[in-house]
C-alpha cells in the first residue's frame, strides 16, 4: 500500500517533457504573427530571415493604424454586444428547449420527432440558407444586428440541444417531483431548480456559443452590410484587397483582433477548460 | 406565485423589446429636404479620395447629400443589396463580366441623355459596348479611369545596362536571355493567387486574338482552340524566364521581390504600382507594351474600364445623380483620383500621368487600347485557375488539352448565354 | 386525478415552450431550405430574372468534373484529418491526462488554438508554408519540402490538412480528457494485478471505456471537416490548379461570387443529403461496436 502511493506521486518526467517540447508547433505560428505585426514593410524580405528576424524597433505604428483602420473600438463594440447577447439568450433558449424536449423525448414520439428535426440542423451547410436569409432578413426588416443575434439564436440550436439534454439525463427527476409536490409549477420549477442545476452546462455552451460567435465572418458580412457596422473579423476584411496586402498591417490587426478573446482566456481558461470538458462528459 | 411570474415575464419580454431596439439602431436617416444619393463604389484601396470628395460635395452642394460606401468585398455586398432588393443610386465598378450580367439583367439606367459623356473618350465607350451580350439600345456607363497591364520594368537596371525596350516577340526573348546571361532574373510571378496568371496572359491576347473573340464564338462562328494557341504557347513559354516555381509565390510576393531588385521586370497592371512602392518607395518604374506579335504593329495596350458609373434604374433621383457625376467628372477631381491611383482618365482632357505610363503613354493618346479579354469571362468559370492549370501541366499535349477545355467549359458554363445570343440573331438576322 | 392534472400543467408548459422554438427554427432554417431547394430547379444567378430549368441541374451536377473533384478531394481531405486528429488528440490526451508536471498550464496551452479564428490561423500558416518551410526544408536537404507545399497539386491539400488538425485537435484532446476521467482508478488498478500494461491497457481496458467520447468526435470531426472552408479560403483559394476545391468552398465560391446560384444550390441539397448520410452510417456502425465492447 505504501509503495503504491509513491507510485502514484512519481512525476512522469518523459511525457511532461515531450509536451513542454510539443508547445513550439503552439508558440511558434503565434510568434511568426507578432513578429510581423512589428515590423515595416520595408523590412520584409522573401526569405526565412525576413521572416523570422526580430524587428528593427518594436514600434506600435502598425497597431495604431490598423486600430484606425479597422475604427478598432466600435468594430470591438458590437463585437462584444453581438457575443454578450448571443451568449445570454441561447443559454436562456436552449437551457428551456432542452428541458422541455428532454423530458418529454422518453414517453412522446412527437418529441423525439421534434428532436431529431432540431439536431439535424447541424447538418445543414450555410450556403444553401445564405441567399434565401439575406432576402427573408431585409423582408422582416431585420438586416441589421438584431437579425444576426436572431440568426445565431437559430443556427446554435441543433448543437446546445444536444448538450442541454444529454446533461438533462444526470439530473434525477425526483428533484422536480419534489417541488411539484410542494405546489411549484413547471415553469417555475425549471428557473427554481434545473436552471442552476444546469450550470456547469451553461459554462459549456457560454464558451462554445461566445468563440463562435466571435470568430463568425459569414453572417455579419451577408446579414449586416450596408448598415455600415463592423464587426471585429469583418473588420479583417479591410486588409484583403486583391491588390495590395500589408501584410504587417494585416497581422497587426489580427493579433488586435485575438487580443480580446486572448486576455479572457487567459484569466478564466480554468472555467472555460471545465465547461468544455463538462460538456464532453455529459 | 403565478403573478410574480408573469410579472417577471413582462418584465423579460419588455427588455426583449428593449434590446432589439438598441441592436437594430436609429436605422433610416431623417427627412432633411435633401435629396440622397448613394453610390456604392468597388475599389477599397480609393476609399480615401472618395471620402474626400464625398465631404467636398457636400460642403459645397445644399440640396443634395453624397453618400459614398467603399466596402471591402464590394461584390458580395452589391449582390446581397440586389437580393434585398436595396439598391443604391449609383455603382461605381469595372468594365468587366458583372456589368455585362447586372445590364443584362435589366438593372442599369440608360443615360445616352447624360451631357457629360460628350467629353468621355470613344475608344472607352466601345470598350463598353462590346460588353454587351447582345447590342443595346442606349449607354449604360460613364467611363472614369482605365488601367492598363503589360511589363512593367525596373528602369534604373535597364538605363544601367543598356537595355532597350523590345517591340517584338523575338525582342522580348532575346532581351530576356540577355538579362538571364547578365544573372539577372527577368521575371517574377505570383501565380499562387492564380488571377494573376491572367495578367501575361491578357496581354498577350490582346495583341493575338480579335478582341471580339468571345462574342464571335457565343454567336458560333469560331472557337478558342482557333484562336487561343498562340496565346496559351507564349504565355507559357514566359515559364523559361522566372524564377523556381512561380506557383509558390503569391502577387504580394512578386510585388515584393520586384522591388527589391530581384527581377528586372514583371508582366502585370498599372495597378500593382502603388503595392511595389509601399516596399521600395525609391524604386523607378516604367512600363511598357506586351509585344507578344513580331509585328510591332499589331501590338496594342491592354487597357479597360477600371471604374465606371452606372446609374441603377431605380434610381429616382436621375438629375441629382447627373449633378453628382459632373462633380466626379470635373477636371480637378479627376487628376486626384489619377494622381492617387496611378490611373489613366478615360474622359478627354490633358491631364498628367503617373510617370511610369510613359512607356505606354503614345498607345494611350493614339486610342490603340484593346479590352482584357478576362472582361468577357464568366467568373465562375474560373480561366485563371484553368490557366494555372494549362502552366503547371507539364505533358506534351498540355496546349491542346487546355484548348480543349477551354471550348467544351465554355459552352458550359455560358449555355443560357449562347442560346440568347443565337436567339437575338435570328430574330435579327441582319445584325453584324 | 390531482397527479394527471399536474402532468396537464407540464404538458402545456412544454408545449409553450417547444412550438415558439419550432417555430423560430423552422423559419430560419427550414424555410429557407426549402427556398433554397427551390432555386435548385432555376437558373437564378442571385439577381435579375430567371427560369426553372427542372432537374437540368442535378443532372449537370453529375457530369461536371469540377464538382465531381471536389468531392474527391473534399472526401480524402476528411477522412485523412479526421482520423489524423483522432490519433493526435486521443494521444495527447493520455499525456495530458498521466501523471506529468504543470498540468493546467499544459492544458491550457494545447487548447489555446480553438479560440482562435480560422481565417487569421489560415493567414499565419500560408506564411509559414510559403518561406519558413521551404527554407527549413532547403538546409536539411529534402527534396520535396523544398519548394511551398501549397503550390504543388500533390502536397497543397496536406498543407491544409496541418492546418485543420492543428486547430481542431485541441477541442478532441478535450473531449478525450473528459472522457478518460470518467475511467475509474480502480479499473486501472484492477487491470494492473491481471498484469495488463502499455497499449494492452490501453486497448482492452481505457478504450472500450471511452468509445462514446470516440464516437462523438469521430462524428463531430467528419461533419466539420466535410464543411471545411475558411482554411482553403486562407490558404489556397481553391488552388494550385483547383486541386483544393473543397465542396463549401465551391458553393460559397461559384453561387455567390459567380452567377451559378442556382446550380450551387442543387449542389447544397445533393451536399446536405450527402453529410446526413455519412453521419447516420457513422453513428449506426459505431453504436453497434459500442454495444458490442
Amino acid at each position: 500500500m505504501m509503495k503504491k502511493k509513491v507510485v502514484d506521486h512519481r512525476i512522469n518526467w518523459p511525457v511532461t517533457i515531450l509536451l513542454i517540447i510539443g508547445c513550439v508547433t503552439i508558440f511558434f505560428p503565434l510568434y511568426m504573427a507578432v513578429i510581423i505585426a512589428f515590423k515595416q514593410p520595408s523590412e520584409m524580405t522573401n526569405d526565412i530571415a525576413g521572416a523570422l528576424s526580430l524587428p528593427s524597433a518594436f514600434s506600435f505604428s502598425n497597431f495604431t493604424e490598423a486600430m484606425r483602420v479597422t475604427d478598432f473600438w466600435h468594430s470591438l463594440g458590437n463585437s462584444l454586444m453581438l457575443t454578450i447577447i448571443t451568449v445570454i439568450l441561447t443559454m436562456l433558449i436552449h437551457s428551456l428547449a432542452g428541458y422541455a424536449i428532454g423530458r418529454s423525448m422518453a414517453r412522446s414520439k412527437a418529441y423525439n420527432f421534434v428532436y431529431l428535426y432540431l439536431v439535424s440542423g447541424m447538418f445543414v451547410p450555410f450556403a444553401i440558407l445564405m441567399m434565401p436569409l439575406i432576402k427573408q432578413t431585409a423582408q422582416m426588416g431585420i438586416a441589421n444586428r438584431a437579425g444576426v443575434v436572431i440568426l445565431y439564436v437559430v443556427f446554435y440550436i441543433p448543437m446546445n440541444l444536444l448538450l442541454y439534454t444529454g446533461y438533462l439525463k444526470n439530473i434525477p427527476l425526483a428533484l422536480e417531483e419534489a417541488a411539484r409536490v410542494d405546489g411549484s409549477t413547471t415553469w417555475h420549477t425549471f428557473w427554481r431548480i434545473i436552471f442552476p442545476i444546469m450550470k456547469p452546462m451553461h459554462a459549456t455552451v457560454a464558451v462554445l456559443t461566445a468563440l463562435a460567435v466571435w470568430n463568425d465572418v459569414m453572417t455579419p458580412l451577408v446579414i449586416m452590410s450596408g448598415t455600415g457596422l463592423n464587426t471585429l473579423p469583418l473588420a479583417q476584411l479591410n486588409f484583403q484587397t486583391q491588390f495590395g496586402t500589408n501584410y504587417n498591417l494585416a497581422f497587426a490587426s489580427y493579433l488586435l483582433a485575438l487580443l480580446p478573446i486572448l486576455i479572457f482566456y487567459i484569466f478564466c481558461q480554468k472555467q472555460i477548460l471545465n465547461g468544455v470538458v463538462n460538456g464532453a462528459v455529459k | 406565485m403565478k403573478r410574480c411570474m408573469k410579472g417577471k415575464l413582462a418584465a423579460g419580454l419588455a427588455a426583449a423589446a428593449g434590446l432589439s431596439v438598441i441592436l437594430s439602431g436609429c436605422g433610416t436617416g431623417e427627412d432633411n429636404g435633401k435629396v440622397t444619393i448613394e453610390i456604392i463604389q468597388s475599389k477599397p484601396e480609393t476609399a480615401t479620395y472618395f471620402d474626400q470628395v464625398e465631404e467636398e460635395f457636400n460642403a459645397t452642394h445644399d440640396d443634395i447629400e453624397l453618400i459614398i460606401d467603399s466596402p471591402n468585398d464590394a461584390n458580395t455586398i452589391l449582390k446581397t443589396r440586389f437580393i434585398r432588393e436595396d439598391y443604391p443610386d449609383i455603382i461605381a465598378i469595372g468594365g468587366d463580366i458583372n456589368y455585362s450580367n447586372y445590364l443584362d439583367a435589366g438593372m442599369l439606367m440608360d443615360i445616352s441623355d447624360y451631357e457629360g459623356l460628350d467629353s468621355i473618350k470613344d475608344a472607352y465607350l466601345d470598350i463598353d459596348k462590346e460588353l454587351e451580350f447582345v447590342p443595346m439600345e442606349g449607354v449604360y456607363a460613364v467611363p472614369y479611369v482605365a488601367n492598363a497591364a503589360g511589363i512593367l520594368y525596373n528602369k534604373d537596371i535597364f538605363d544601367e545596362n543598356g537595355w532597350e525596350i523590345p517591340t517584338t516577340w523575338d525582342e522580348l526573348t532575346a532581351l530576356c536571355e540577355e538579362i538571364q546571361a547578365a544573372g539577372m532574373q527577368p521575371f517574377y510571378f505570383g501565380f499562387k493567387d492564380s488571377w494573376t496568371c491572367l495578367a501575361p496572359w491578357n496581354a498577350i491576347s490582346v495583341d493575338l486574338a480579335p478582341s471580339d473573340v468571345c462574342a464571335q464564338v457565343n454567336r458560333g462562328e469560331t472557337t478558342f482552340t482557333d484562336n487561343y494557341r498562340e496565346v496559351a504557347e507564349k504565355t507559357k513559354s514566359l515559364l523559361e524566364f522566372c524564377q523556381d516555381d512561380p506557383f509558390a509565390y503569391s502577387y504580394n510576393d512578386a510585388c515584393t521581390a520586384f522591388a527589391r531588385g530581384e527581377a528586372v521586370m514583371f508582366p502585370i497592371g498599372s495597378y500593382a504600382v502603388p503595392q511595389i512602392q509601399s516596399v521600395n518607395p525609391d524604386i523607378n518604374i516604367d512600363s511598357f507594351v506586351m509585344p507578344a506579335s513580331n509585328d510591332p504593329e499589331e501590338n496594342v495596350l491592354n487597357s479597360g474600364n477600371d471604374l465606371q458609373f452606372s446609374v441603377m434604374a431605380e434610381c429616382e433621383h436621375k438629375e441629382e445623380a447627373y449633378e453628382v457625376l459632373d462633380f466626379l467628372l470635373e477636371d480637378e477631381n479627376l487628376q486626384a483620383y489619377i494622381d492617387d491611383q496611378n490611373a489613366i482618365p478615360c474622359k478627354e482632357g490633358d491631364f498628367d500621368l503617373a510617370p511610369m505610363l510613359d512607356g505606354m503613354k503614345s498607345y494611350i493618346e493614339e486610342g490603340k487600347v484593346v479590352d482584357y479579354q478576362d472582361h468577357h469571362y464568366p467568373s465562375e468559370m474560373s480561366v485563371d485557375a484553368m490557366i494555372q492549370t494549362y502552366l503547371l501541366d507539364d505533358s506534351e499535349n498540355a496546349t491542346d488539352t487546355f484548348l480543349e477545355k477551354f471550348d467544351r467549359e465554355w459552352a458550359r458554363y455560358n449555355r443560357d448565354l449562347i442560346q440568347k445570343v443565337q436567339d437575338y440573331m435570328e430574330e435579327h438576322p441582319d445584325a453584324e | 386525478m390531482k397527479k394527471k392534472h399536474a402532468m396537464g400543467n407540464r404538458e402545456k408548459t412544454f408545449l409553450a415552450i417547444t412550438i415558439p422554438i419550432v417555430l423560430l427554427f423552422f423559419c430560419f432554417n427550414t424555410l429557407p431550405l426549402i427556398k433554397g431547394f427551390i432555386y435548385s430547379f432555376t437558373n437564378f444567378k442571385g439577381y435579375g430574372n430567371y427560369d426553372f430549368v427542372g432537374l437540368r441541374n442535378y443532372v449537370d451536377l453529375f457530369s461536371d468534373g469540377r464538382v465531381g473533384r471536389s468531392y474527391l478531394f473534399t472526401f480524402k481531405f476528411a477522412l485523412v484529418s479526421t482520423i489524423l486528429v483522432n490519433v493526435l488528440s486521443l494521444i495527447l490526451a493520455l499525456g495530458l491526462n498521466s501523471k506529468i508536471k504543470a498540468k493546467s498550464a499544459l492544458r491550457a496551452v494545447y487548447f489555446l488554438p480553438n479560440i482562435l479564428g480560422g481565417l487569421v490561423v489560415g493567414y499565419i500558416f500560408s506564411f509559414f508554408f510559403t518561406y519558413i518551410l521551404p527554407a527549413a526544408g532547403k538546409a536539411a536537404g529534402i527534396e520535396w519540402l523544398s519548394s511551398s507545399m501549397l503550390s504543388n497539386t500533390k502536397t497543397a491539400w496536406l498543407a491544409i490538412v496541418v492546418v485543420a488538425c492543428w486547430q481542431s485537435v485541441a477541442m478532441n484532446t478535450i473531449i478525450y480528457i473528459a472522457g478518460l476521467q470518467t475511467v475509474p482508478e480502480d479499473v486501472y488498478e484492477a487491470g494492473a494485478i491481471d498484469g495488463a500494461s502499455g497499449w494492452r491497457k490501453f486497448k482492452n481496458l481505457t478504450f472500450p471505456l471511452i468509445m462514446p467520447f470516440f464516437t462523438i468526435n469521430m462524428v463531430l470531426c467528419m461533419k466539420n471537416f466535410l464543411m471545411v472552408f475558411d482554411q482553403i479560403m486562407a490558404l489556397t483559394k481553391g488552388g494550385p490548379s483547383q486541386s483544393t476545391e473543397s465542396i463549401s468552398y465551391l458553393i460559397y465560391q461559384n453561387g455567390m461570387g459567380g452567377g451559378q446560384f442556382g446550380f450551387q444550390s442543387a449542389n447544397a441539397v445533393l451536399f446536405f443529403v450527402v453529410i446526413v448520410a455519412i453521419s447516420v452510417f457513422q453513428m449506426t456502425v459505431l453504436n453497434k461496436k459500442e454495444e458490442q465492447l
